[in-house]
């Protein structure tokens, strides 16, 4: 039990400094791409404090209150995930409640935008939900592959069954939603050629263009935990997880940036052509994956 | 006192009462109103009273030749205790709402009439009983849902025109039954039918599935109800799509588990009837949750998905698995909970803006009407099924069970019909109660008490059920035995099992923890300015008065999209077919012109030919 609540108060700050440092490698990485020498690496973290110290604006108690659930959804998420042998809440629901937990990161943030009659961020959050819609199609998919395979919904269940035998990734029918995840990957995480939502160029940060001081510092570290999270799952599901957290975040490293070469190299997608692109291949590959696990099983 | 006297009490009560009211109504409308609630307490409060209890009572000897039979048991309890519940909080928001109408006394009497009617079908023992309520509801609910008259009124028309023939249907069923049993009361002939031929029971079931399947809305049968439920009075809208239509999946679970029973049911067709019945549902979950997404009336968005998770109870029910089950009745009545709450949520809104309900011209509601909003909000939660509410734990059932059985592709179906309703319930929420608030609605005040309070307790019990849903799944769970199922493991925090577990409470309190250490964060920040809604994007610059904002087709770039594939086929089918029966009809009155000329001219022609066929066939 103490050991559990211990796990508890840590896991969140091993994840939010590794969600930190990838920030910050991201803008490294882009910027030698782009022949830049960069910020530094912590960059990220003086932001966030310096937001702390600023003064911000407010349009109500929903435009507060949607920001700390978007926060707290994502801090909730964090425990069903495993991560090494870390995973404080793994018999209280498994991958079907992480599914759902996930919701509460955006609209919480829909919600607290929602309250700003700002049409850059209903153009965001529109784009954003039609994105969401485009990527948990393949999504849905995958895990409904990797559950049907593994017979379980338990996610430490799925990452016990690798270890014991190989990664899913490398198994004859998961082959296909793996690689379909990882077509995903750059839109799950809102990044190039799928960053419509945010599109600073075009509708100047959509969403969060309201938000500043404390509700950016928020924000920012709320996208920390996101980008852990979703590398994480992706870690969890084919990666095989880690045997302890060293072995974790290497893996979590080498997914996150592959994901950064494609952000650096591919301009952005206009949103129809995004959720095309995500209904035809990631789609297309994870449904035939789909069928494979479905009579392999038999 | 015995159960067999309160269930005659509650039926003299529950339909006394209806007339009564009527009668009273013409002296006073406050004792009316009154006398409304409190009637609709009683009854909520008897049935409430009969909890546990089981028993049977003959009232009324003979009928046509067959006793008709009330009796009780958990399922009818648990429909009846929903019914009840229901019932009282739309009259309760009905005292304002339809105080400045007219024909106010009418409405009580149809209301109340309705409730009496669903009460009657839960409660009867035999087939004859079930048919008389079954059609004493379903013409209140029409008059209910003509009441508004215009578009109402052809709305309630195309309601009513399935309704009789989803009727017909099971008087041809009863009829069968008879003529080859001799007896009508269901626990008789539940022996006969498991005994008697697949064939049979499948031609039983196809005819019942047309008379359930209308009321219940399930595809194909769905086209009458969305344009019922938007034209419908808001409080009666709740109690329609809430527990009305809801009683053709009663029908259902009374047909498959008691009436024909598990094994029999999943053995037909060599097991793949309850296969296509599950592809049936599945259909009923993605197309109108994705139709609901381009509609633009808030009522009619709502009646979507009225359909839509029409089909995860269907789809739970007919798996016929003891998770799946289970989690197809919780969710119904979660369902019932939370579209009733919307509807009426949309009542409120409608009441305070006089009568605008389309969801271009609404927005910033927030601001006027913060506990409308709070129900809002807890709706759609509910709706989608976040966690924490309690469409989330049904949601799970039904899911664990898809995928644990080996049907991922109706998964699929299922889960994805749950992106298509988080995004249009943003839509729905955003568009009345955020962003920018027009000039006109400036003055608008949050609803009065009255509406606040059924709003209130709807949101309470959707959290409530959602933190602990063992409450309500240990009833289902009694109910799931009494149908043959093995027992699940229910606790008062969730559900244990080898396969998985699901622990509400758990994710409560760490939800509870998170948000208050971030909120420990964000105070520790410097202080926020509060500024009206346009002062950081026009950055101190003038901005017209207008709209500015975007709402106005919301996901435009998807509707362009998904618009050409979601065409309501059948709905356009149905209305072609009526316009040549009306055409046919119209030919017709063309002979029959009425004009006593005309039918003299017909008989001397009929005579000629006659004498014409005489002479010169000369076949006689």
């Amino acid at each position: 039990m103490v050991i559990k609540i211990i796990q508890m108060v840590i896991y969140p700050i091993i994840a939010f400094i590794i969600g930190i440092f990838f920030m910050g490698l991201f803008r490294k990485i882009i910027a030698r791409i782009h022949r830049r020498y960069g910020p530094p690496l912590l960059q990220p973290l003086i932001d966030i404090i310096r937001f702390f110290s600023q003064k911000g604006i407010s349009h109500g108690s929903l435009f507060t209150l949607g920001m700390i659930l978007s926060l707290a959804g994502s801090l909730v998420v964090l425990l069903f995930i495993p991560f090494g042998k870390i995973c404080p809440l793994q018999n209280s629901g498994g991958l079907l409640v992480v599914l759902y937990l996930l919701l509460f990161a955006p609209i919480g943030i829909a919600l607290s935008g929602g309250e700003a009659a700002n049409p850059n961020i209903s153009i965001g959050i529109s784009r954003k939900l039609i994105l969401a819609l485009g990527y948990e199609v393949p999504f849905i998919l995958i895990i409904l592959s990797v559950m049907v395979h593994y017979r379980t919904i338990s996610f430490a269940e799925i990452v016990k069954l690798q270890q014991s035998d190989t990664w899913a990734i490398f198994k004859w029918p998961l082959v296909l939603p793996g690689i379909a995840y990882l077509l995903i990957l750059p839109a799950m995480m809102g990044m190039r050629p799928f960053d419509v939502a945010m599109a600073p160029q075009e509708i100047a940060s959509g969403p969060i263009i309201e938000y500043g001081g404390k509700y950016l510092a928020l924000y920012h570290i709320e996208h920390a935990f996101s980008v852990f999270i979703t590398t994480a799952i992706f870690v969890d599901l084919f990666l095989g997880g880690g045997v302890n957290i060293g072995f974790f975040f290497v893996k979590m490293c080498v997914v996150f940036i592959l994901v950064s070469f494609v952000n650096g190299i591919f301009p952005r997608y206009r949103i129809e052509q995004a959720v095309k692109y995500l209904w035809r291949w990631p789609a297309l590959i994870s449904f035939v994956g789909l069928i494979l696990v479905k009579i392999s099983g038999r | 006192m015995n159960v067999e006297f309160y269930l005659k009490l509650l039926l003299v009560v529950a339909f006394g009462s209806a007339f009564l009211i009527y009668l009273i109504g013409k002296i006073s409308s406050a004792l009316r109103d009154l006398l409304a609630v409190v009637t609709s307490l009683v009854v909520l409060v008897v049935v409430s009273y009969l909890y546990g209890k089981s028993g049977k009572v003959i009232y009324c000897e003979n009928f046509l030749g067959v006793p008709l039979i009330l009796r009780l048991n958990m399922l009818s309890w648990f429909f009846s205790i929903s019914i009840a519940f229901v019932g009282l909080l739309s009259i309760i928001f009905s005292l304002s709402y339809i105080r400045e109408r007219e024909n106010t006394d009418f409405y009580y009497l149809m209301m109340l009439l309705v409730n009496a009617g669903m009460l009657g079908i839960v409660l009867s023992g035999d087939l004859v009983s079930f048919y008389i309520f079954w059609e004493i509801m379903s013409w209140s609910a029409f008059l209910l849902i003509s009441y508004n008259k215009g578009p109402a009124l052809a709305a309630g028309i195309k309601y009513i025109i399935m309704s009789i023939i989803g009727s017909v249907c099971m008087l041809v069923v009863i009829l069968s039954l008879y003529a080859n049993y001799g007896t009508l009361i269901i626990a008789e002939l539940v022996p006969f039918i498991r005994s008697s031929s697949h064939g049979y029971v499948l031609f039983l079931l196809i005819l019942l599935f047309v008379t359930f399947g209308v009321k219940n809305a399930v595809w194909p049968f769905h086209s009458w109800l969305p344009p019922a439920h938007s034209e419908a009075p808001s409080p009666f809208s709740a109690v329609l799509s809430g527990i009305l239509v809801r009683m053709g999946m009663y029908g259902f679970v009374l047909v498959f588990f008691t009436l024909v029973g598990l094994k029999l049911f999943l053995s037909l067709e060599s097991n793949s009837f309850h296969y296509i019945l599950a592809w049936i549902g599945a259909i009923n979950i993605v197309i109108p949750t994705f139709i609901a997404m381009l509609q633009n009336d808030s009522k009619r968005l709502l009646a979507w998905h009225g359909v839509g998770q029409g089909g995860y109870i269907f789809l739970g029910v007919v798996l016929g698995s003891s998770l799946s089950v289970a989690g197809g009745i919780f969710h119904l009545i979660n369902y019932t909970s939370y579209i009733a709450l919307l509807f009426l949520v949309v009542g409120a809104v409608e009441y305070r803006t006089k009568g605008i309900r389309d969801l271009n011209s609404l927005g910033g509601l927030i601001k006027k009407m913060p506990i409308t909003f709070i129900g809002a909000l807890v709706g759609t939660c509910g709706l989608i099924g976040i966690p924490l509410t309690s469409g989330f734990v049904s949601k799970w059932l039904i899911y664990k069970a898809l995928i644990l059985e080996g049907y991922p592709f109706l998964a699929f179906a299922a889960l994805i019909g749950t992106w298509g309703t988080i995004l249009s319930l943003y839509k729905f929420l955003h568009n009345m109660f955020l962003g920018q608030l027009p000039e006109r609605f400036e003055n608008v005040k949050e609803a009065p008490f009255d509406m606040q309070l059924p709003i209130l307790i709807y949101s309470l019990i959707i959290i409530l059920f959602g933190i602990l849903p063992g409450i309500p799944l240990k009833i289902i769970n009694a109910i799931d035995t009494s149908f043959g199922f093995e027992s699940l493991n229910v606790n008062i925090w969730g559900i244990g099992s080898e396969t998985g577990v699901l622990n509400a409470v758990n994710i409560f309190t760490a939800s509870i923890v998170a948000i208050i250490v971030v909120w420990l964060i964000f105070k520790s920040g410097q202080k926020v300015v509060l500024v009206a809604q346009d002062s950081n994007y026009a950055a101190g610059a003038y901005i017209p008065k207008d709209k500015y904002h975007y709402t106005v087709e919301f996901y435009k770039p998807l509707y362009r999209m998904i618009t050409p594939y979601l065409r309501d086929f059948v709905d356009e089918f149905y209305m072609k077919l009526a316009g040549w029966t009306q055409k046919l009809c119209y030919g017709v009155r063309r002979v029959y012109t009425g004009d006593v000329g005309y039918y003299v001219i017909y008989i001397i022609l009929f005579l000629a030919i006659l004498i014409l066929i005489k002479v010169g066939l000369k076949p006689w």
